[in-house]
């Protein structure tokens, strides 16, 4: 016997995994490359603006890493500065748009296994979106590429 | 060894494939695939489903599959001795099919088995394998590329 079926129907053979969902706090919104991410908001200590670059290249201060690069992305338009704590690297974003309220968040699939494992503490669930909650743990020490363009500076 | 189970039957590339129906969480049509930076060639995104997010992992580099993309298929497969949801795109008529399934004569990259239903033979997809040769794949790519 066969059963045809239609695809906008949904065949449930198994039942589907419970969500695994879990909350945090605040989470800063922020987007770099065209892309949106999250950062909790008690791992980062300040945000400056672009036209505060030369003071981060001048002082003694976060090494600035543009972020969308260090994602593959390509050159980021950097605009804002999200400092980390405890005040070592500043990710240089396009633009911080929001802060938000107990998201949910996801583990990454076990499937990823390259770097996005440490790029990424997880996956924010939103309403119409999945946004990747940055690892401050990873990002707050600053790539070995950036300091070393740091201390040319 | 022969056993008689329900399997559900897809396109993939020229072929028709099957997999066993206890292994498949559903067949869907999902509104949106999310992307996001990775640095895993073989996934292109993820779905959400019931608030889980599914890795959805593109077969074409195997399997030659056109463009057409009307149904996504969730499910088990066993990823380094664990259990991982995955979904792929197929190009449509999925059926769901009672069989025989028997062992593959010959071992057949990627072709777990047969199956035996309505007067024709179908190759039972090796999902593990599969998965397994695609999320290596780009390990090996990115590995590669860091270099």
């Amino acid at each position: 016997m066969t059963d045809s079926v239609n695809p906008p129907r949904t065949l449930h053979v198994a039942r589907p995994a419970k969500p695994v969902a879990a909350t945090v706090g605040p989470v800063i919104m922020f987007t770099a490359g065209g892309v949106r991410f999250a950062v909790e908001a008690n791992e980062v200590q300040e945000i400056r603006d672009g036209d505060e670059r030369n003071a981060i290249h001048k002082l003694k201060g976060p090494v600035p890493v543009d972020f969308a690069q260090q994602l593959g992305l390509g050159p980021g338009k950097l605009e804002r500065y999200v400092v980390l704590k405890p005040g070592e690297c500043a990710l240089g974003v396009t633009q911080v748009e929001r802060m938000t309220s107990l998201p949910k968040v996801v583990p990454l699939p076990g499937l990823f296994r390259g770097a996005e494992r440490q790029w990424y503490r997880g996956l924010l669930l939103l309403e119409n979106e999945v946004v990747p909650l940055v690892r401050a743990a990873y990002w707050r020490k600053p790539p070995i590429a950036a300091q070393e363009a740091g201390s040319e500076r | 060894m022969n056993d008689t189970a329900r399997f559900v039957t897809f396109p993939l590339g020229a072929e028709c494939y099957a997999l066993d129906s206890i292994q498949v969480k559903e067949l869907v049509m999902p509104s949106r695939v999310y992307s996001f930076p990775h640095t895993m060639p073989a996934l292109e995104g993820v779905l959400v489903r019931n608030g889980a997010v599914i890795p959805v992992c593109d077969l074409r580099s195997s399997f030659g599959q056109g463009k057409e993309r009307n149904v996504y298929v969730i499910a088990l497969c066993n990823y380094q001795g664990r259990t991982e949801t995955v979904a792929f795109p197929v190009s449509g008529d999925c059926k769901l099919v009672q069989g025989e399934r028997s062992d593959a004569p010959e071992k057949v990259t990627f072709v777990a088995g047969l199956l035996r239903t309505g007067g024709r033979t179908l190759p039972l997809l090796d999902l593990d394998g599969i998965v397994a040769h695609c999320i290596q794949s780009g390990l090996a790519f990115a590995g590669e590329a860091k270099q």
